[in-house]
């Protein structure tokens, strides 16, 4: 009992202990901030990796395959499923204004029905706004103005398709990620604005050339494939811009393309094709053919129908749980395949979840997650020697109390534990301050941080550099609450050796300390 | 004169210390009996050892090993062969001590100073305790003077008051044996007298057993008895005065 007396006075009556538990409280609010950013950042690149591709996806690349009208039939008949799409996905180089040439990645896809599956419309960059963005103080995005314009792109872009000026009707088209070109610059406030750049003229000579992509045309160049892997002749075709996209996901802004999967389809040859087969009479220049009644009747010529294909089909599940949908997804393969022998088998086509697809993305910023914990909670182990060399200080201070306890008979244990007890207290103290002050600051993290900016021109996180406009921020309770115990066991263990220092002093000669 | 066994006996005690590579002997052999009710004075120069056979006798240090001889007794029952945890029990509510320089804690008020001795030895029992402990504690305060001061910290207090205090606190588990330490050495005369007559006004009431370690003959002369303390040994007994209590 009288540990707890003397922990209240203790804790009250000084300002050491106040350090030592300022100490916790820093190192708490540090950990729990930094692990809540990461996090943050680790959810939004995440969620931007789901953006594109679904839950779940079914591929078989290179030739692509068959009859996808009816396995998405069977999957959206399925009662956990949602939705799916096709898609094909190649290689391909893309030419564009102002003799800029780069290698993309080139996924055709049917823009409605993606949309269903994925958040497409939500990427599509060049779509009216209501609101600035919360940085854009100015109001200088140009979405923000000029609304039937960019409604009109932004339908453009979710059908993949432009009217044709001169019929009106629609025609394939490409949307773009948006840092592809390179001609779109990131501004401080969040937005994009299409730069004038450098570009060689005709003449060789440099100048500058005001470029807007979706008032362009591009030249896509791709090479078709057939069954057995080999590259037959490059296609090229030019298609004009419908919009640009933006993900989330700098590596897939950077470099894909998504093209109208009518007109891919037909680039790379896999749309539905008429086959002529021609029977053994073919060789005979003199065939008049024969009788249709007669069994043994065979043609000189028959026509038979290549279906179309494509190499994904992208698939949206009623649940959050991607592993479950993957397994709803194999069951229908399954059954498709039983039902079309000229599919890939159930066991050889790859069906992954989105995660699986960006395993290596995910792994690398868990790491990264994991390596600033581990940097931040070592350099918190501070935290541990401040309280000890702070208790350390204290006890010493405080021998002659230590023999007085002894002489009215507190044990060594008791000794022990009141120091032990004293830290846990600043641990406890410290950790709900931390904690506390680490709620304050993630939960107002971008306006401290645009505070910052403007009263003392320090800006951090710039989103003309990072990816997304607000810093990323995320508490998760759990972590929060481990945190919190790891500060009182840090404190508490800063206080063991100062404990049983106390513990082990010589009555007599605690009371005679001076 | 009867012949009751005394409540603490020591028969041969030494201890011996180390400074450095030196070994100062500071007990050498020293026999003490003390009865119930009694209160005698220790009477030696500084450095005589007093303090530390008092704090022998109050178990909080031991005495050296050897000679197998040395032995200490309270009511019969050997100091040595109690255990760690024994020896704090008995300290906490066996035995008082009063020190020269009080030993208050500077945190807690007067009243708390004084509940602390009862808190260490009633342990988890204490919350049920609580309120007759801290009425037995306003008690003693208010005996000694200092009802009004209960909530005050020590460092409000005078020198005197602080050592009223530090008997209080010794008092609170109504230990069988007062262990005072110059309990007047830091005060100045008058005050000094004022804390040996409310020890007198004690024991008075209630024929407390007490041991007292003073080098003044004058402080010591207020016991039942005196023994001095020289070379390491109990040499010299002075005869009781005449107001000896003991049976």
């Amino acid at each position: 009992m009288y540990q707890r007396l003397l922990t209240r006075r203790y804790l009250t009556s000084k300002v050491m202990p106040l350090l030592a538990a300022l100490a916790v409280v820093l190192c708490t609010a540090m950990v729990l901030i930094s692990w809540s950013v990461m996090g943050g950042f680790l959810k939004n690149l995440m969620e931007s990796g789901r953006t594109l591709i679904g839950d779940v996806s079914i591929n078989w690349p290179n030739a692509g395959f068959a009859h996808y009208e009816d396995l998405i039939q069977r999957l959206e008949a399925h009662p956990e499923i949602d939705a799916a799409s096709p898609m094909i996905e190649t290689a391909g180089m893309l030419a564009l204004p102002g003799d800029r040439l780069v290698r993309v990645i080139v996924r055709g896809i049917d823009g409605p029905s993606y949309a269903a599956v994925t958040t497409y419309e939500d990427t599509l960059y060049w779509q009216p706004l209501e609101d600035p963005l919360p940085k854009d103080d100015a109001r200088r995005d140009w979405r923000l103005e000029n609304h039937t314009r960019w409604q009109r792109t932004f339908n453009n872009g979710l059908t993949l398709t432009e009217p044709d000026p001169a019929t009106g009707e629609p025609r394939p088209a490409v949307v773009i990620g948006i840092e592809t070109s390179g001609y779109n610059f990131r501004q401080p406030a969040g937005f994009i604005i299409p730069g004038i750049p450098l570009v060689p003229g005709a003449d060789g000579v440099m100048g500058q050339l005001p470029i807007f992509l979706p008032d362009e045309k591009v030249t896509l160049h791709v090479l078709p494939i057939d069954s057995s892997g080999r590259g037959i002749e490059m296609v090229t075709r030019i298609l004009p811009v419908a919009n640009e996209f933006r993900s989330g996901l700098y590596e897939i802004d950077k470099q894909t393309v998504l093209v109208n999967l009518r007109a891919l389809q037909s680039m790379l040859n896999m749309d539905e094709a008429r086959r002529v087969i021609e029977g053994p009479a073919a060789a005979d220049p003199f065939a008049l053919g024969g009788d249709e009644a007669d069994p043994n009747f065979e043609p000189i010529q028959r026509v038979e129908i290549d279906p179309a294909r494509v190499t994904d089909i992208v698939v949206l599940g009623r649940q959050d749980d991607a592993r479950l949908t993957q397994q709803y997804v194999l069951d229908v393969y399954a059954e498709f395949a039983a039902a079309h022998p000229d599919v890939p088998r159930a066991d050889a086509i790859f069906i992954k979840t989105w995660e699986d697809q960006n395993a290596t993305m995910i792994a690398a910023v868990k790491k990264e997650t994991a390596l600033v914990l581990f940097i931040f909670s070592f350099i918190s182990l501070t935290a541990v020697f401040l309280v000890l060399a702070i208790f350390w200080a204290m006890v010493s201070e405080k021998t002659r109390d230590v023999g007085i306890l002894r002489a009215i008979g507190a044990s060594r244990t008791g000794i022990a534990w009141l120091w032990l007890r004293y830290g846990l207290a600043i641990g406890v103290v410290g950790s709900i301050f931390g904690l506390a002050l680490a709620y304050t600051i993630v939960y107002n993290i971008n306006t401290i941080h645009d505070w910052m900016g403007q009263a003392l021109g320090i800006s951090i996180w710039d989103p003309a550099v990072y990816y997304f406009t607000e810093i990323p921020s995320r508490v998760n309770h759990l972590h929060a609450a481990i945190i919190g115990l790891g500060g009182m066991l840090a404190s508490t263990l800063g206080a063991l050796w100062p404990a049983l220092r106390a513990a082990r002093m010589n009555p007599v000669r605690a009371l005679r300390f001076e | 004169m009867t012949t009751t066994p005394p409540i603490l006996s020591a028969r041969d005690v030494h201890k011996t210390y180390r400074l450095g590579k030196v070994r100062v002997p500071v007990l050498r052999g020293a026999h003490l009996d003390v009865h119930k009710g009694e209160a005698v004075a220790i009477l030696g120069a500084s450095g005589s050892g007093k303090s530390t056979l008092l704090h022998i006798l109050g178990a909080l240090d031991t005495p050296d090993r050897t000679p197998s001889s040395q032995d200490i007794r309270f009511e019969g029952t050997s100091l040595s062969a109690l255990s760690e945890r024994q020896r704090n029990t008995y300290r906490a509510t066996r035995v008082g001590f009063v020190f020269q320089f009080y030993h208050l804690l500077p945190e807690l008020s007067v009243l708390d100073n004084v509940r602390v001795g009862a808190m260490v030895a009633l342990g988890l029992n204490y919350r049920a305790k609580r309120p007759e402990v801290t009425d037995h504690a306003a008690a003693l305060l208010e005996q000694f003077g200092l009802g009004h001061r209960l909530t005050h910290r020590p460092a409000e207090l005078s020198g005197g008051e602080r050592q009223r205090v530090a008997i209080a606190r010794a008092l609170i588990n109504k230990p069988d044996l007062l262990l005072a330490d110059e309990p007047t050495g830091n005060l100045d005369r008058e005050t000094g007298n004022s804390i040996l007559d409310a020890l007198e006004d004690l024991r008075a009431r209630t024929a407390q057993t007490l041991v007292m370690v003073t080098h003044d003959p004058a402080v010591a002369a207020r016991a039942d008895r005196v023994v001095s303390l020289a070379d390491g040994q109990v040499v010299e007994a002075v005869p009781a005065p005449a107001h000896a209590t003991h049976a």
